[in-house]
């Protein structure tokens, strides 16, 4: 009975998750351009990418945007959740506001927005002109152009920010209590109170954060315009994934870029958990 | 029913993972299907052409009650994704425009129903010479939905603004001085085009003027590095000398119509694009005229581009004869015309053309004289785009980001981008 029950979410599991997940393993090992049957070429794909610039020019990018990005972006939550601790006004009014960019962000609309905003006569450079700063369009000079996607990951701070407040609620506030009975500033009980408590919090905010920027594409693909340019400074692995398949009908490589991509999230998520151990505090240990 | 016990559950469950897998892998049969016997149409276009489009569909369907028809629409470059995805899956739309890059590559893909003989199908406003003119590799697969030619279109509020004239005889040279002239302390900042070099029809007609070709008629790249270099470097040029937008003022090497076109006087397009663009700028007004052309350009060098339409392989017996009948709504109705008009070029059926021009708006008048001005020269024969080299225009904007910032020179920007289109072809 209870199996019948779990029938709806297997038929989607192997619908839309594990036959194409599967479909996509086999696909890997193919030249397959959607117009013929996939023709079987072994190992190929994979070292056609030891030798594509394009692949590692993709790799950096990707790489450079989850180090910083989500660093970035943990810490703002961070520092906003321990702000909005101290017991606002209005506190859930303050959550929801700080919680809408996460729900919008990844959208396209956004996305088109930052265009907007970063472009020659944007929002950014109408600002910065007020301090006699005169730049071009953020999104055509290869050395800032990353970065617009960077600050857009930043401000969907949302949702690892009601996290880590949701973390805040569970720290003991006796220990509060009673390190300040023994002079600790306030500085002194963020270090050696709040940080080390939060810590699994941390953890897991990083590793979510962490899939997720490796995932990221709407927003380099309408923010290039799909093109990952200029100069490839924001072709994100995904959109190279995409371009491969759906614009040069190369799906077979497409599909063992996903395979590697893969791999490569599960292997840095496995090496957090194993580094983890030195720095995360369980509280029943 | 017997007990489903934990083993067979998930025994089946993996069956059922397997199979999936090797369907999506083997493909489905064709099917094309519309639900419910509709014959599908797919277009591409800006809002305004979707709202036509749909009218012009309902005046078929008020002619034809018995034939239902189920629009597909989007944006040109979602058009070719949502292409690439309906292609594997064999489910392509029965009746669908075709993109240019992508003419020869559906065609080895296997998409297009032979059109001889089809009952239905509409084609005595043409004669048997352009029939024939139609066909592609002797097959008659595709037909023309529409015809324009690459035009140079400017601003003639401007030009009386500024008090200046456009040359009487436009050369590669004269019109070069001619916009830096312009740009030079120009009293409005306005320049004196956007910077343009990925634009492939005017990139074509340039070619052939040199006696090139873009494609050859064996399926390759028909441009030297030489013709490649000699484009980029007349665009350089005016790059430097400050006669076009900088690639920041147009917010990339392919620059939106809205944002720079109250900022220059001329740029370069396809002869039916005024029809849309002009609407943009409604305080302006537009005209447009032949490609320059040098001095000793090759003979024959004009071109006039058919924009095509086809009907899918794989649509039932039961609607070929509705998606023909489609098809000859689109060739031969003064009805679509008249609700469509000229935003996606001249109708190729002439008789049709002038039956709708005294109707036409200014706009499409200036679309209307110039086709006529360009399908009155000689024009050697013009072959399509080859499959695998869908992606060309893509490598070229790299190849330009190069040389404006500084990265790459021309000449091997050239040669990069020669030796990429031409092995992006061969690997296809």
């Amino acid at each position: 009975m209870a199996h019948i029950f779990l029938l709806p979410w297997m038929i989607g599991m192997i619908g839309v998750t594990a036959g194409p997940l599967v479909a996509s393993a086999v696909l890997a090992f193919t030249d397959y351009d959607l117009l013929s049957p996939p023709q079987f070429i072994g190992l190929d794909n994979f070292v056609r990418m030891a030798g594509d610039e394009r692949f590692w020019a993709a790799v950096r990018v990707t790489l450079v945007y989850v180090l910083v990005s989500v660093p970035l972006q943990l810490g703002f939550a961070l520092f906003l959740a321990v702000v909005l601790d101290k017991g606002l006004r209005g506190l859930s009014l303050y959550r929801s506001a700080f919680y809408l960019p996460s729900l919008l962000g990844g959208s396209v609309a956004i996305a088109i927005l930052w265009r907007q905003i970063f472009g020659e006569e944007g929002l950014v450079n109408h600002v910065l002109g007020w301090f006699g700063v005169e730049l071009g369009s953020w999104l055509q000079d290869p050395s800032l152009a990353l970065s617009t996607l960077v600050v857009l990951n930043v401000w969907t701070f949302g949702s690892p920010m009601v996290i880590f407040l949701a973390g805040l609620r569970q720290i003991p506030e006796e220990l509060y209590e009673a390190s300040m009975i023994d002079g600790a500033g306030r500085v002194r009980r963020f270090w050696s109170i709040t940080i080390p408590l939060l810590t699994p919090i941390i953890f897991l905010n990083l590793i979510l954060q962490m899939i997720s920027a490796f995932q990221a594409f709407t927003q380099a693909h309408v923010v290039s315009g799909g093109s990952g340019g200029p100069l490839d400074s924001t072709l994100f692995y995904t959109l190279y994934i995409y371009q491969r398949g759906f614009v040069n009908f190369d799906m077979g490589y497409a599909s063992a870029m996903a395979w590697v991509l893969l791999l490569v999230i599960a292997a840095a998520t496995a090496a957090n958990f194993i580094v983890s151990r030195r720095w995360v505090y369980y509280g029943d240990e | 029913m017997s007990d489903l016990t934990r083993r067979s559950f998930l025994t089946w469950t993996g069956a059922g993972v397997l199979s999936l897998a090797a369907m999506s892998l083997v493909g489905c049969s064709p099917s094309g299907s519309g639900s419910n016997g509709s014959v599908r149409f797919a277009w591409w276009g800006g809002s305004d052409r979707q709202r036509a489009y749909l009218k012009a569909l309902d005046a078929f369907t008020a002619e034809h009650p018995e034939i239902k028809v189920a629009p597909e629409f989007g944006d040109y470059d979602a058009y070719q994704e949502r292409m690439t995805t309906q292609m594997a899956a064999r489910d392509v739309p029965d009746v669908f425009w075709i993109p240019s890059p992508a003419v020869l590559t559906y065609r080895g893909a296997g998409l297009y129903r032979d059109l001889d003989g089809i009952e239905g199908l509409d084609l005595s406003a043409f004669s048997a010479e352009q029939i024939e003119s139609f066909r592609l590799g002797g097959t008659l697969d595709t037909l023309p939905k529409s015809v324009f030619s690459p035009v140079v279109r400017y601003n003639t509020t401007f030009l009386d603004e500024d008090g200046v004239t456009l040359p009487d005889e436009l050369t590669w040279d004269s019109l070069a001085e001619f916009l830096v002239d312009y740009a030079k302390d120009n009293p409005e900042g306005r320049k004196g085009t956007t910077y343009g070099p990925y634009h492939d029809m005017p990139f074509e007609s340039f070619l052939r003027q040199r006696g090139e070709d873009l494609w050859t008629e064996d399926g390759r790249l028909g441009a030297t590095v030489d013709g490649v270099a000699a484009w980029i470097d007349w665009w350089e040029k005016l790059r430097k000398a400050g006669a076009t937008t900088t690639v920041s003022e147009q917010d990339g090497i392919e620059p939106s119509w809205s944002q720079v076109g109250g900022k220059v006087l001329v740029t370069f397009a396809n002869s039916n694009h005024i029809v849309d663009d002009a609407q943009a700028f409604p305080d302006y007004v537009f005209d447009q005229r032949d490609m320059p052309a040098a001095p000793d350009a090759a003979a024959g060098h004009h071109f006039t581009y058919y924009s095509r339409f086809a009907m899918y392989s794989g649509v039932p017996e039961d609607r070929i004869q509705p998606a023909a009948a489609l098809m000859s709504f689109n060739l031969n109705s003064p009805e679509l015309l008249s609700l469509v008009g000229l935003s996606a070029g001249a109708p190729p059926n002439t008789a049709l053309l002038d039956q709708y021009e005294p109707d036409a708006t200014p706009d499409e008048q200036k679309v209307i004289a110039v086709t006529r001005e360009i399908a009155a020269t000689e024009q050697r024969a013009r072959f399509e785009a080859p499959a695998g080299s869908g992606s060309w225009r893509e490598l070229m904007i790299r190849e330009l980001e190069e040389i404006t910032l500084g990265q790459k020179s021309v000449p091997d920007a050239a040669s990069a981008f020669v030796s990429a289109v031409e092995s992006e072809i061969a690997g296809a």
